[in-house]
């Protein structure tokens, strides 16, 4: 029940509104909360959405995902790594950024230092 | 029974047969060898067990041109109906690839529009299942003409009803349209969407590329955005349709199931999930999920722009979806990507009266010309605006960083958020203190007799006053300083007060997203 003033040719009236459903009953601001409240019905598993593979270039080449400097070296060109094993440590959007393997392999073309500054896409190392 | 009932019947039964026949037993046996469902076996996965009850299965085209009279079939390579998913109503569509490879034509399209049309008056969910072709050549311009009437339904029923799209096969040209204009597009590892297929590619182009690299899931989940969800096989992938709908209400005049659950409260682990140190990394996803009720993170585009995670998820058994930027990708800076996928969830849960919880930590909208060529300005107004406009409750917690900008993008008091919280770690400044110090210390760094010691000073200074949430605190910015073990108590007390919460917008055609 809503209370309006209307004003007609100068004429002020007051009334209450009441919203009426088509049965003719009151219908509530809240009667849509009205849904019942069963447990989701399982009759079928629900599995959980499988992740789909980040694109990369090349089976494992890694590129920097932002630009920023580079904090810390953890490993160098020939050194062996498993996938998501850090490998370089990137300072970038007020973050210290881990960078991981990709893949298992060996690490390829890794030359940057301590401090080097890295563009955005640009490569980092490949992992072979 | 006298004669003429009986033939009156068999009549019946063999057309019957016929519309379930399909393309014939020989194509829907090479359907099941390619590890597909049928239409109707997908039908049957899709609903309630039992409950799907097919309309119109005898439409049929009205085509003979190029010998369609021959080849034309009964149902003309869609199935449609209605059945229940988890108890609730809801219509779908699913296109037969084993008659006529799918291929949509005008009877077909009248057939699908009849289903969405039912949808719409009854204010149920629409699903429709794409494995075609594309448009039947043989109907000519009266195939696309069916594809307008199906885009110009999807748009008038967007925002009204939820309306998902599931590619289980190839989903080419026009066909990838009304998908687009639906709410969610789920993909199973075989189907692809692309406008122009790699023959048109190589022909135009030169470009050499398979389907799978051009529109397959694995673009359309990371690289693209176009795709949502995707799922190995035809039975995860409707499952996990079913599993999106357990959260949605059923139409923008319902209210979403509450299927409680057993509340945990597992706020007390947030401090060792979350480091207080600001540059340390940690997956937001494990703070997502202490908050919410166990095991209800339903995670919307997880592989595309992974800075920001958004998805569904109950709270006391009601549906909220969250945003949350993620610091294991890219710092959670915001940037093209994520502001795009945020504030399409955003808007599709202001749509459908599902509460906003916020989780912020971010450092900045990320710099450089690849964005700022790329149009983040306008890509960024997405968020502000969508957050602006959301009338739903909006809930915040700022966990660490809250910086310039990007901040204020990311449900901030003054772009309409109702309660922000913060931990007592958080950093809410308008810029870092490096960079900061850099412009306000500048003359005084430069007269120092030790510039690296004034500046290490002015640094700590900075720090001091602005890395934390006390100044917000005190200009009413943040509600209140709350910590971690009380994070979901606090939050979900905060949305059981704004559950009669009633905001509206000036009266509007509609506004004018940034797009």
């Amino acid at each position: 029940m809503s209370k309006y003033r209307i004003t007609v040719e100068g004429k002020t009236y007051e009334m209450d509104v009441e919203l009426i459903g088509a049965n003719g009953a009151a219908v509530q601001p809240v009667a849509k909360a009205a849904t019942p409240a069963p447990a989701v019905s399982a009759p079928k598993a629900a599995p959980a959405p499988v992740a789909a593979k980040p694109a990369e270039v090349g089976s494992g080449s890694v590129v920097a995902p932002m630009p920023g400097t580079i904090l810390k070296v953890l490993k160098a060109t020939g050194d062996s790594v498993k996938a998501g094993e850090v490998v370089l440590i990137l300072e970038a959007m007020k973050m210290e950024n881990e960078i991981t393997a990709p893949v298992d392999g060996t690490i390829e073309s890794l030359s940057l230092n301590e401090g080097s500054t890295v563009a955005g896409g640009d490569l980092l190392f490949d992992v072979k | 029974m006298d004669e003429l009932w009986k033939n009156s019947i068999d009549r019946l039964e063999s057309r019957r047969e016929a519309v379930l026949a399909a393309g014939g037993a020989e194509r829907i046996a090479k359907q099941h060898a390619s590890g597909k469902l049928t239409a109707r076996e997908r039908m049957e996965a899709l609903f309630d067990d039992g409950t799907f009850v097919e309309l119109n299965d005898q439409i049929t085209s009205r085509c003979s041109d190029f010998g369609m009279d021959k080849k034309k079939k009964p149902g003309d390579g869609v199935v449609t109906g209605y059945g229940y998913i988890h108890g609730r109503v809801a219509f779908a569509s699913s296109q037969d690839f084993t008659v006529g490879g799918g291929s949509l034509g005008e009877a077909q399209a009248m057939k699908i529009c009849k289903a969405m049309d039912k949808a719409m008056e009854m204010k149920t969910p629409f699903i429709s299942i794409n494995d075609s072709g594309g448009a039947r050549i043989e109907e000519g311009i009266d195939s696309l003409t069916g594809y307008a009437d199906i885009f110009y339904r999807n748009t008038i029923a967007s925002g009204v009803i939820p309306q998902i799209s599931v590619i289980m096969g190839p989903c080419a040209g026009g066909a990838c349209y009304s998908p687009a204009i639906t709410d969610y597009i789920f993909m199973t590892d075989y189907a692809q969407m692309y406008i122009t297929g790699p023959a048109v590619v190589k022909s135009v182009t030169g470009e050499v590329i398979t389907s799978a690299d051009l529109g397959g899931a694995s673009v359309h989940s990371s690289t693209s955005g176009v795709a949502h969800f995707v799922y190995p096989d035809d039975l995860s992938c409707l499952n996990g349709v079913r599993q999106l709908l357990g959260y949605l209400p059923q139409s923008n005049e319902d209210l979403s199931l509450n299927v409680p659950g057993t509340p945990v409260d597992n706020s007390a682990a947030l401090s060792d999930i979350v480091p207080a140190d600001s540059k340390k990394a940690y997956d937001v996803r494990n703070v997502i999920n202490s908050i919410v009720d166990a095991g209800s993170f339903f995670e919307v585009q997880e592989s595309f722009a992974r800075n920001i995670v958004v998805g569904f998820a109950r709270l006391d058994g009601q549906s909220i979806g969250v945003i949350a930027n993620q610091a294991l990708y890219m710092a959670g800076s915001l940037e093209i990507n994520a502001s795009d996928k945020a504030s399409r969830f955003i808007r599709f849960c202001d749509c459908f009266d599902i509460p906003l919880l916020t989780l912020v930590d971010v450092p900045a909208f990320l710099p450089g010309s690849q964005q700022e060529h790329g149009g983040i300005i306008r890509h960024g107004a997405k968020l502000l605006y969508a957050y602006s406009e959301a009338t739903v409750p909006k809930v915040s917690l700022i966990m660490r960083k809250a910086y310039g900008g990007a901040y204020i993008a990311m449900n901030s008091k003054g772009t309409g958020a109702d309660i922000v919280y913060a931990w007592p770690i958080a950093e809410i400044a308008v810029m870092g203190g490096s960079g900061a110090v850099s412009i306000i210390g500048k003359k005084a760094i430069e007269a120092a007799e030790d510039p690296a010691a004034k500046r290490a000073e002015l640094l700590a200074e900075y720090n001091d006053k602005f890395m934390n949430p006390y100044i917000a605190a005190e200009h009413g910015y943040v509600d209140e300083v709350i910590l971690p073990a009380e994070t979901r108590s606090k939050i979900a007390e905060a949305f059981k007060m704004l559950e009669t919460k009633d905001r509206t917008l000036p009266l509007k055609k509609h506004g004018n997203i940034p797009l």
